[in-house]
């Protein structure tokens, strides 16, 4: 990688005639992280990656990948980049094999190592044994997880990937996951725009909020909360009846904090371990609740998003 | 130029898996065959004749092989937004498009060269070179470079076409409308023996705009 983080943005600003897409954007990426990209429909996200891509030139604003402007040199700044835009067409009597040899020759890849790396690749996707079908005949689960192999030939270091577990099923998204976390164990840094939570939650250790062209967050995410047994940590109950959440609250107040979600499940907020989660326990279940369920309470993602980028219909 | 050659590697794989390759097979299999039924049919009997009329059939079918082969080259990938998929690889736009046009147009010309060739031939069979030397339009063989340049200069407005209007539809059908206008002016200045070296090289000259235009637009399309 060239000099710099492997993603800057400095005060992007992007307009399609009196539309403002992008309004003052500004994040960085460090080495090895993984981020999630949110927002609504319409938020900018695409037209970010769009930018990043060197599909098109900021009105405003640097983009950097690898410290190069890859709307100006292309080969420095995307060389070791892996970008899935969008949902793009086939050509349908194409092979995921010409796709795979296409973006290898085109990233440099040795001779001798195409191959290889071609059946590595599809390996890790699962689509080895559709490689020689024609790109037209596969499913979308298929050809989805043919454009993220097509990205990740040439093993770059840096990962942007839009909407990748669209049309997979839940197996293929639970190893597309697992593959991610792989490549970032390795050191690879990632940049993901998705409207699936529960995608960055399991991948992401930072989340940025967009909405209207505008960033209006830059969060962390810490993975496994409370599971060392300290720091903050969260918890779902399911009740076997619905109980007043004041009640609850003033028989926790010393321990945490509870909030309901819905009738009869509540979300806890504790702090210093899952000793302090199991007293909030007892301390529920000696006042007479009945708890039938205890699950994680997740990273909060959808409570945050909610609270930051608000719901799809407010202005 | 990495990038140019896997791109003509790449369209070069397309002709053989979409079976356009076989586009390539008409002119010389159906230009000496036509050659040959419009010769008997006609009666011909003076070999420059012969050979011109064998020359226009050629070019009619190369012109039809060439708009529809550069018509798909860009049309097809922009309509279907398969671009989306090679842009944000590590190579210049110019590089996509030159890469995947040569091998257009070098296949085009030479399908039409080797049925150039295989119709000179057939004439030779057919009409005997001592038979009675008949008035003629134009020599054979600027004919011949004519042709070619028309092919060069219908490829040129083709491509550009399909770079505007992202279609490949909508590229054959102003490859086609163009084809029809220059050989209507073409044939017109030569009934008025006023068909000289001029027109070719205008021909070459909007060929090289057009690409220039195509190579620009790309370059710079947005989505």
């Amino acid at each position: 990688m060239g000099d710099g983080p492997p993603l800057e943005l400095r005060g992007v600003c992007k307009a399609y005639g009196p539309v403002r897409a992008l309004d003052q954007v500004s994040f960085s990426l460090r080495s090895g992280e993984a981020v999630g990209y949110l927002g609504p429909n319409g938020a900018g996200k695409t037209t970010t990656l769009k930018l990043i891509a060197g599909l098109s030139r900021p009105g405003e604003g640097e983009v950097r990948v690898a410290g190069q402007d890859p709307s100006r040199d292309r080969r420095s700044a995307l060389a070791h980049a892996g970008i899935l835009i969008e949902s793009p067409g086939v050509l349908p009597y194409m092979t995921g094999d010409d796709l795979l040899e296409y973006s290898a020759r085109v990233k440099r890849v040795p001779l001798r190592e195409i191959g290889v790396q071609q059946a590595r690749v599809a390996r890790e996707l699962g689509v080895e044994g559709v490689l020689s079908r024609p790109l037209g005949g596969l499913s979308t689960g298929n050809l989805r997880r043919m454009l993220i192999a097509s990205a990740l030939m040439g093993d770059p270091e840096l990962l942007v990937l839009d909407e990748p577990t669209l049309g997979l099923d839940p197996a293929a998204r639970t190893e597309l996951r697992a593959l991610l976390r792989g490549k970032l164990r390795e050191g690879r840094t990632l940049l993901m725009s998705t409207h699936l939570l529960e995608d960055v939650e399991a991948v992401c250790s930072r989340v940025l909020f967009l909405r209207n062209g505008k960033l209006l967050g830059d969060q962390s995410l810490p993975s496994g909360e409370g599971a060392d047994g300290k720091g903050s940590g969260r918890a779902h109950l399911r009740l076997l009846r619905p109980v007043p959440e004041g009640q609850l609250q003033a028989l926790v107040r010393d321990l945490g904090s509870l909030k309901e979600q819905a009738p009869r499940h509540l979300l806890v907020l504790y702090e210093g371990g899952e000793e302090k989660l199991a007293q909030i326990i007892a301390v529920l279940v000696q006042n007479g609740i009945s708890l039938v369920q205890v699950g994680p309470g997740g990273s909060g993602l959808e409570e945050r998003y909610l609270a930051t980028v608000g719901r799809e219909e407010d202005p | 130029m990495n990038a140019l050659l896997a791109n003509a590697r790449w369209e070069a794989r397309r002709l053989l898996r979409s079976q356009r390759v076989f586009l390539l097979l008409i002119p010389p299999v159906a230009g000496p065959v036509g050659s040959a039924l419009a010769l008997l049919y006609f009666h011909v009997s003076s070999h420059p004749i012969a050979l011109m009329l064998g020359l226009f059939v050629l070019g009619g079918l190369g012109a039809l092989v060439t708009v529809d082969l550069c018509a798909l080259t860009l049309g097809e990938e922009l309509a279907v937004r398969a671009h989306l998929a090679l842009f944000p690889l590590p190579q210049h736009r110019h590089e996509i498009l030159l890469g995947r046009v040569a091998v257009v147009l070098l296949g085009s010309l030479g399908a039409f060269a080797l049925g150039a060739a295989l119709t000179w031939g057939t004439v030779d069979l057919l009409v005997p070179v001592s038979a009675v030397p008949g008035p003629t339009l134009l020599d054979p063989f600027h004919l011949f470079l004519g042709i070619s340049c028309l092919l060069l200069f219908l490829g040129g407005v083709t491509l550009l076409s399909s770079v505007l209007v992202r279609t490949a539809s909508g590229a054959l059908v102003a490859g086609v409308l163009a084809g029809v206008v220059v050989a209507s002016a073409g044939l017109y200045l030569a009934l008025l023996h006023e068909l000289t070296l001029a027109f070719p090289l205008v021909l070459l000259a909007v060929w090289g705009v057009s690409l220039a235009w195509a190579v620009h637009t790309y370059s710079t399309l947005e989505s």
